[in-house]
């Protein structure tokens, strides 16, 4: 079943191609990993499904409703979730009010039933500890856990992460991997992984989605991505350097 | 409600009740316009110190409230009891009216857009003679009275002003804790990652601003039945400033800063007149010096201190704000 | 149609005042990012500055106007120290409060040195007049005009033609790459606040004789450059101008021909109508919010 949507997607800045004609498909519980070069589109393409940029053309859907021009908590409200590449977290706000300012997306939650919804969640991501502490006294780590528990607040149907592994030790890699396996297989969670990190997209993805120059060249799973001559020359091999160009 | 807010709330009661008792007249008048400018300032923490949100019209929406009691109650002759609440609700909605493409702008924008819109209202007051009385103001509001008891000394309207001083804390505290004042920070911390954890993020500045004019309209009514007169000068720009000062030298995100800030702000010019003629300069340049060594204001400074002393990490909320969180 | 000439040029001639209040305030909003708000209380020290040498000092016209604009000079230098340096890396509210604060103390201190009392600054075209299609017209509005047409003629060429000028545009657009090229960033960013203060002085000497000088002139004339600011483009210098001069011809005409009671209402009304529906004004480049 098709939970998210898009149809020929495109978006100009100026003179700059960033989008064009993207057609992409995310089922419900898969696990799709997009991947290009730098300044392939890929985060224009997170920030135009959540509605941070509005498409030049294109349409997208979201649980059969076309959400293309709705505004980005509208989109948050019905389904979609997204962490970004650097983490961004209310630094004036401590662990726990953070998670539940994504926890109040469903009305009718008292404030206690809001505290216990949060805290769940960071017991679950093994933050339950530092729950209390302020945002800035939280290691880089930490901060971008809090984030992910803050996006899981929100119950979304799709997960989009934005490079979750960069900045992050290898420890800290594995177990952000383990848990969001765990994660997927709870909760029936559709994720949507932009990661440089390859070894974690071929262990993780079923699909893949390439990327360059803002249009979609290659689509398939990781085996097939890996021998798609034209990923090659794009992104994997001797291409890299060709495509900067 | 947390011990603290209970603490703090029974704090102005007591030491405001007990000052009542003490203070001379002029004093206890000048502790009216304190109580009077703290709900006013407590409704600018909810637009600035959580949301973010420059306001310099916050008098203007004094203003509004406290002309409509003034012309509620002299030229249709309502009982203040019943004007009171038609202005509070009347300015709410302009508020939200006015709010609603205002704060489309942001930092100095939004600030000079709601200086532009104190600027007129006052041109507004001074102009429209049959309504307003121009320069000459309104003059004959009716004392308000409490159980057929008048309140129309300085000391039994500082009683009522405390009151209501404290209902309009707790209400903040209320807010401040709730998910509405955690979505108000969240706008002010992370626009794009307030909206990516669902918060529609124009409601929520419009909701605070809204509500920042609910109070300014508490406050207008409060000065209206307080000072008993209404003239354009009590409502211009120079006062909306004034409002904010007070909420950035009491600690800007604090309701005690707010109201500490009004205290302050409102006795040092008086404490400043031995000086003569020369004590608005002095007032000019200790600002200046306040700002410069208490960037975060009074309440950012104990903080300070108090955080020095305990372990990090055993508070929850009201943790100081960072100097500078929005820049 | 006399009439109108007439108020027409003396509208371009408060115009230009707001106008040369503007370029002072963009010009330190461009280099630096503060809002001045004391901004209205340089052009009342302007002048004073005037009434010091001229009044009170008794010195020809030529030697008291380059007396106060040393002094201006000096003033901006001051400002930069004292106020602009202690405050620099503050959010933009504690700057505004900041400068009200230094504009409450420079008002007072105005006030106790030269009194409450209005002065009568003389132009030194007192009493001169020309006629043009039957409109009388005093001789100080035409230079008002005609000398801040040649002072935003010389500012053009400072900016564009030397090397202070090149190097205040870098440090406007980017003062980390304006450090990183060995530029003195520093000495620029008092040179800007020296540069707004003398025009800030300009604008208070062609002002005085139009107006009363008195110690309270600062606030309306820091609103009417806000308003001219706005409607022309915020950190634009034909903004300033063409914003300053809308101001003041509107001023002039609608108090004549509307209504002399809501005269300001104009000024303030079309700067409300501009930040809502082009809020990057008339010349202004697209917003990027730098608070």
């Amino acid at each position: 079943m098709t939970i998210l949507h898009t149809k020929a997607i495109s978006k100009r800045y100026g003179g700059l191609q960033a989008l064009s004609e993207v057609n992409m498909t995310v089922n419900a519980g898969e696990f799709l990993a997009v991947i290009g070069p730098n300044g392939a589109g890929k985060s224009t393409l997170l920030n135009v499904l959540t509605g941070l940029t509005m498409p030049t053309e294109g349409k997208i859907w979201l649980d059969g409703k076309d959400v293309t021009r709705w505004a980005t908590h509208a989109r948050i409200r019905s389904g979609l979730g997204r962490t970004f590449q650097h983490g961004r977290l209310f630094e004036r706000l401590s662990a726990v009010e953070n998670v539940m300012t994504g926890a109040a997306v469903r009305k009718g939650r008292s404030e206690k039933e809001l505290q216990e919804f949060a805290m769940s969640i960071l017991h679950r991501m093994g933050l339950s500890g530092v729950a209390r502490h302020q945002i800035s006294s939280m290691s880089y780590g930490q901060r971008r856990m809090v984030e992910l528990c803050r996006t899981l607040a929100c119950e979304p149907r799709v997960l989009l992460l934005d490079e979750p592994a960069a900045g992050l030790n290898s420890g800290e890699v594995e177990l952000l991997m383990e848990r969001l396996t765990a994660l997927r297989a709870e909760h029936q969670l559709a994720v949507v992984l932009i990661e440089h990190n390859m070894g974690m997209v071929m262990r993780l993805a079923e699909r893949i989605v390439v990327l360059n120059f803002g249009c979609m060249i290659a689509e398939g799973t990781p085996a097939e991505v890996q021998t798609n001559p034209a990923v090659l020359a794009a992104y994997l091999g001797e291409g890299y350097s060709h495509a900067d160009v | 409600m947390s011990i603290r807010t209970l603490l703090g709330l029974v704090a102005i009661l007591v030491i405001g009740g007990a000052l009542s008792l003490v203070l001379s007249d002029y004093s206890l008048r000048l502790m009216n316009l304190a109580v009077v400018s703290a709900v006013a300032v407590i409704g600018l923490n909810f637009a600035f110190g959580y949301s973010g949100l420059i306001s310099l019209g916050h008098s203007a929406f004094a203003g509004l409230s406290a002309y409509c009691v003034a012309i509620l109650t002299t030229k249709l002759g309502l009982s203040p009891w019943v004007a009171m609440p038609v202005a509070i609700i009347a300015t709410a909605l302009s508020a939200a009216l006015i709010g609603y493409p205002l704060l489309r702008l942001k930092g100095h924008y939004l600030a000079l857009a709601t200086l532009g819109f104190n600027v007129s209202f006052t041109i507004v007051a001074i102009n429209w003679l049959d309504l307003t009385g121009g320069t000459n103001g309104i003059a004959g509001i009716p004392h308000l009275s409490v159980a057929g008891y008048e309140l129309s000394d300085e000391r039994s309207f500082l009683w009522f002003a405390l009151i209501s001083l404290t209902l309009v804390a707790a209400a903040a505290a209320a807010i401040h804790r709730s998910r509405h004042g955690r979505a108000m920070i969240a706008v002010r911390d992370d626009e794009i990652a307030a909206a990516m954890a669902g918060i529609d993020v124009t409601g929520v500045k419009v909701a605070a601003f809204t509500l920042a004019g609910t109070c300014a309209a508490i406050a207008g009514c409060l000065f209206a039945t307080h000072i008993r007169f209404v003239a354009p000068e009590d409502f211009n720009y120079a006062h909306s400033i004034t409002y904010l000062a007070m909420l950035i030298v009491g600690g800007e995100g604090s309701i005690a800063g707010a109201i500490i800030g009004a205290v302050v702000l409102t006795f040092l010019p008086e404490w400043l007149r031995v000086l003569g003629d020369a004590y608005l300069l002095f007032f000019g340049l200790m600002m200046l010096v306040i700002l410069v060594i208490l960037p975060t204001g009074i309440v950012g400074l104990v903080r300070r201190i108090s955080l020095k002393r305990r372990s990090p990490g055993d508070e929850t909320t009201n943790v100081p704000a960072r100097a500078g969180a929005h820049s | 149609m006399a009439d109108f000439i007439q108020l027409s040029i003396n509208g371009l001639a408060l115009g230009s005042v707001y106008a040369l209040a503007a370029i002072g305030f963009v010009i330190v909003y461009s280099a630096t990012g503060v809002v001045n708000f004391a901004s209205g209380q340089f052009v009342m020290l302007g002048t004073f500055a005037g009434v010091a040498m001229l009044i009170n000092g008794g010195l020809p016209w030529p030697v008291g106007y380059v007396g106060a604009l040393a002094a201006m000079a000096l003033f901006g230098a001051l400002f930069f120290l004292v106020v602009y340096l202690p405050l620099r890396s503050s959010p933009v509210v504690t700057i505004i409060i900041g400068t009200v604060a230094v504009g409450i103390a420079l008002q007072n201190a105005a006030q106790l040195t030269f009194g409450s009392w209005p002065f009568r600054l003389q132009s030194p075209f007192e009493g001169m007049t020309i006629e043009i299609a039957g409109a009388v017209i005093t001789v100080h509005a035409v230079a008002v005009v005609v000398g801040t047409g040649i002072l935003i003629g010389l500012l053009w060429l400072l900016l564009h033609r030397t090397t202070i000028g090149i190097g205040m545009r870098a440090v406007a657009q980017d003062v980390k790459a304006a450090r990183l090229m060995g530029l003195r960033v520093n000495g620029l960013l008092a040179f800007s606040w020296v540069l707004a203060a003398l025009l800030a002085g300009i604008a208070g000497l062609m002002l005085g004789p139009m107006w009363f000088a008195d110690v309270n002139m600062g606030d309306p004339i820091a609103l009417k450059a806000f308003a001219a600011t706005i409607i022309g483009g915020f950190g634009s210098l034909p903004g300033a101008i063409a914003g300053g001069l809308f101001v003041g011809l509107t001023e002039v005409l609608g108090a004549s021909y509307l209504s002399s009671a809501y005269k300001d209402l104009i000024a303030f009304g079309a700067m409300i109508a501009f930040l809502l529906v082009r809020p990057q004004g008339i010349f202004g480049e697209r917003i990027q919010d730098r608070g």
